[in-house]
């Protein structure tokens, strides 16, 4: 029997999208504690499993950087600088360690600034190898026991083998109920809308991993109830990108009529599209699955030929693409990227080559830059809308 | 000399496949450069050919090419410069009309690096093989941990150390596979032993710049530090250096100082240069400012100082070599409260090199080098000391970014901060 005074899914979804960091505030103050990470590579079952709750820091993009400049070069990724913007503002006063991966230069370069401004009690750069092999697995493994012997010290207690495993399981419960409710954006009619998606993902990532689960389970269960979200022959769209914690862009392409049925960002299928496999070794286990994540900072492809390559890189995309219907996909890369900046020549020439639309978009993350490019979208969406049956265009 | 044996670099990649070598993209301080001599291949160092470029003002059409097929200017104009050459040498089927010193050459392999810095290094020869899908690419991790406050890298140095041995194992295994030849053990040991006698020769050197006045500016060095990075392994690198050693010498006894009537001593504190503004250095020296020592391009320590472990493996040896350098101000920085290594080493030099201000360069288009100096400078103020500094916005590459106007007002701003705290430290 349902509680009727328990929020929905939605409700959930829209206060703790709209007020990110509103829940953790709550659990601090009932005694719970949380350490703050960048990125998908940290992983979160290590910091879970030591007895914090990992809390995503984000940026803001309604809000202009401006404590950050005085610490942070404007030449960084303007989305880690809204990251470091909004943490020196005390957006997030309730985390008291941070841990840092080094994914790219923005993330790993800055985190003296990060550490000596911030001054938090704990605080730990995970060293991420840039390329997936025997030799890279077996440094990562190393380097997650060097993170748990940091956590261990921090926390002051053993983190047990048994303890990251029945993380792991929470948090590929987590994995598995993204990926069903992206089952309701398959069909002709998708239930439910891209930007709804982006709320539901960033909301999670605020939550303790136990309150994630049934969020996101719940809104797919309201998803399957609920009428269609985009008519049928809505011109169906796919974004990539590096990390989209707002839900801006995909508002926009829905406001000019189109329908974001994919994506392949964090968070997102990027993050959610593989669990984590059972090891004797839990770190093992880890190691497997956060080193395969599929970010253009780490180089894959090695087999020789081309074409080979490219399917190693961007194959993932396109099989995304086939299995969601897509029509055009908006590749959307932060100004000052390199490693998503330089890729886009290539996964531009690899989705075209696959029968995609496909649009190029850069921005400084705000949401006033954002808001420029919507006539290039509409423009976009009417392209795909008009061409189905005359090819691929790229914009 | 310098811009010698720049050229003959250069050359060499031009004419190695008529001397039946095989060529090689390489990229600075990769810990690669013995081995691919001791291979027999010639390295053609693409951010040295993107500096060339930068220098003689002639990336424009190259950053533009790179532009054109959507590679936003916001990134690395040394891969956007080396890029939009690929480009255009390819398209054309020979080197483009305009290309500096006969151009770059065709590679017949890409040696990537995998490091704790640098985005680039990692997607630049990926991006390069569109317009060269059969040439091949390899990848070396080169790994360090970041200094941490709750762990020591000694800790850890022995999966690090491990790691890395490995990796360039992995690439001598991979040039072997290019060359159809087998790695000469005992070649490489000497080459090795080579680097590590230039490397003590190098920082002996650049330690005679202490002298007052210093005999050598950083202008200067931003030159000659070519041998050290880009012709390691090499008895013309240990050669350059030893003259260089003596002209040093030769200037101190003779009173021969860079800047003839040097009344500041500066610090390039951090940044790659603006090559196609190093006249800027003669702007300062104008006005007696010398550039006793900088931090960029300084890569090395000697190695009686580094403690490397004795191994009879030449692997090894250059991964503990690169490792002690990378980790080496660890230790100060901890034995100061709120320190970190960066700050250790500016404190350092200052002292050492009698600094009376610091200059550092923002090179906008690289968040490797970049970020975090002005981070380096609010600490050193807060756990040191107050020193003027002076920070040049442009980049290393795209002089549109380069007002020199501007920066020379900038400049003289500075000096004549620097000629108040001189003349409140006199009494005057």
């Amino acid at each position: 029997m349902t509680n009727s005074s328990t929020p929905s899914g939605s409700a959930l979804v829209e206060r703790y999208y709209s007020d990110y960091g509103s829940r953790a505030r709550e659990l601090k103050k009932q005694g719970r504690r949380f350490i703050g990470y960048l990125c998908a590579y940290v992983p979160l079952e290590i910091i879970s499993a030591a007895g914090f709750i990992p809390f995503r820091v984000k940026g803001n993009v309604h809000e202009p950087i401006s404590a950050a400049d005085a610490q942070m070069e404007t030449i960084v990724c303007p989305m880690v600088r809204s990251y470091f913007d909004q943490t020196l503002k005390g957006a997030w006063d309730f985390i008291e360690g941070l841990v840092l991966p080094h994914s790219c230069d923005s993330m790993c370069i800055t985190h003296d600034i990060w550490r000596t401004s911030l001054n938090l009690p704990y605080f730990h750069l995970l060293n991420v190898p840039h390329t997936i092999s025997d030799n890279s697995r077996e440094f990562f493994v190393d380097c997650l026991r060097t993170f748990r012997t940091s956590m261990e010290r921090y926390a002051g207690r053993t983190i047990s083998n048994k303890a990251i495993e029945a993380e792991i399981e929470k948090y590929n419960a987590l994995r598995k109920a993204v990926r069903h409710l992206y089952g309701l954006r398959r069909g002709d009619e998708p239930r439910i809308s891209g930007s709804a998606i982006v709320r539901t993902l960033v909301a999670a990532m605020s939550l303790p991993v136990e309150e994630a689960v049934p969020m996101v389970e719940s809104i797919t269960i309201e998803g399957s109830k609920q009428g269609p979200a985009f008519e049928r022959g809505t011109p169906r769209v796919m974004i990539v990108s590096s990390e989209q914690d707002d839900d801006g862009l995909a508002s926009i392409v829905e406001e000019c009529g189109g329908a974001v049925v994919s994506d392949f960002t964090c968070p997102g299928l990027r993050e959610y599209g593989q669990d984590v496999e059972p090891h004797t070794d839990p770190l093992v286990g880890l190691a497997g699955r956060y080193l395969n994540l599929n970010c253009a900072r780490t180089y894959r492809g090695e087999t020789g030929k081309q074409s080979d390559d490219f399917e190693e890189r961007f194959g993932i995309i396109g099989r995304l693409a086939t299995d969601f219907r897509v029509r055009g996909v908006i590749i959307r890369v932060h100004r000052c990227c390199d490693p998503y900046g330089l890729e886009v020549p290539a996964l531009r020439s690899y989705l075209a080559n696959h029968g995609l639309a496909v649009l190029y978009i850069e921005d400084d993350y705000s949401i006033m830059d954002i808001g420029r490019l919507r006539t290039r979208i509409q423009a976009f969406i009417e392209l795909i809308s008009g061409s189905l049956e005359t090819g691929v265009n790229i914009v | 000399m310098i811009p010698r044996m720049v050229k003959d670099m250069l050359a060499a990649g031009q004419r190695a496949h008529e001397e039946g070598k095989l060529t090689a993209y390489t990229l600075i301080a990769s810990a690669y450069d013995e081995i691919i001599r001791a291979m027999d291949i010639v390295p053609l160092w693409v951010e040295n050919f993107a500096g060339i470029c930068s220098a003689k003002r002639n990336a424009m059409p190259f950053l533009e090419k790179a532009e054109s097929h959507y590679f936003s200017r916001s990134m690395c104009t040394y891969a956007l410069c080396c890029l939009g050459f690929d480009a255009l040498r390819e398209e054309s089927g020979g080197m483009p009309a305009n290309a500096p010193w006969g151009g770059l050459p065709r590679p017949d392999m890409m040696l990537g690096t995998g490091t704790m810095i640098c985005d680039p290094r990692v997607k630049w020869f990926q991006a390069a093989r569109q317009y060269m899908p059969d040439v091949p690419i390899h990848m070396t991790n080169i790994l360090w941990p970041a200094y941490q406050q709750n762990i020591d890298h000694r800790e850890i140095q022995d999966y690090y150390i491990r790691f890395m041995v490995s990796e360039l194992r992995d690439l001598v295994a991979f040039l072997e596979k290019r060359t159809s030849r087998k790695m000469d053990w005992d070649r490489l040991a000497g080459l090795v032993d080579l680097a590590d006698r230039t490397w003590n020769l190098f920082w002996e050197t650049h330690e005679l710049r202490r002298a007052v006045p210093t005999p050598m500016g950083t202008g200067d060095a931003f030159n000659t530090m070519v041998p050290l990075v880009f012709m390691l392994g090499t008895q013309q690198a240990l050669d350059f250096y030893a003259a260089l050693n003596q002209e040093l010498k030769n200037r101190i006894n003779n009173r021969m100082a860079s800047v003839p009537d040097e009344k500041y001593r500066l610090m390039w504190g951090g940044g790659l240069a603006p090559w196609f503004a190093l006249s800027d250095f003669d702007y300062f020296a104008a006005k007696g400012a010398s550039f006793p020592v900088e931090i960029s391009y300084r890569l090395a320590e000697p190695l009686y100082n580094l403690n490397v472990p004795r191994t009879s493996d030449p692997i090894e040896h250059i991964v503990w070599r690169w490792f002690k350098y990378l980790t080496y101000w660890y230790d100060a920085a901890r034995k100061r409260n709120g320190s970190y290594p960066e700050v250790e080493r500016m404190i350092r030099y200052i002292d050492d090199y009698q600094i009376d201000g610091i200059v550092i360069h923002e090179a906008f288009s690289c968040r490797t080098w970049h970020p975090g100096l002005i981070c380096q400078l609010n600490t050193l103020k807060k756990i040191y000391r107050d020193i003027p500094t002076l920070v040049l916005e442009s980049d290393m590459v795209d002089i549109g970014s380069y007002n020199e106007s501007e920066t020379h007002q900038r400049i003289d701003a500075f000096i004549d901060m620097l000629e108040n705290e001189t003349s409140h430290k006199s009494g005057s």
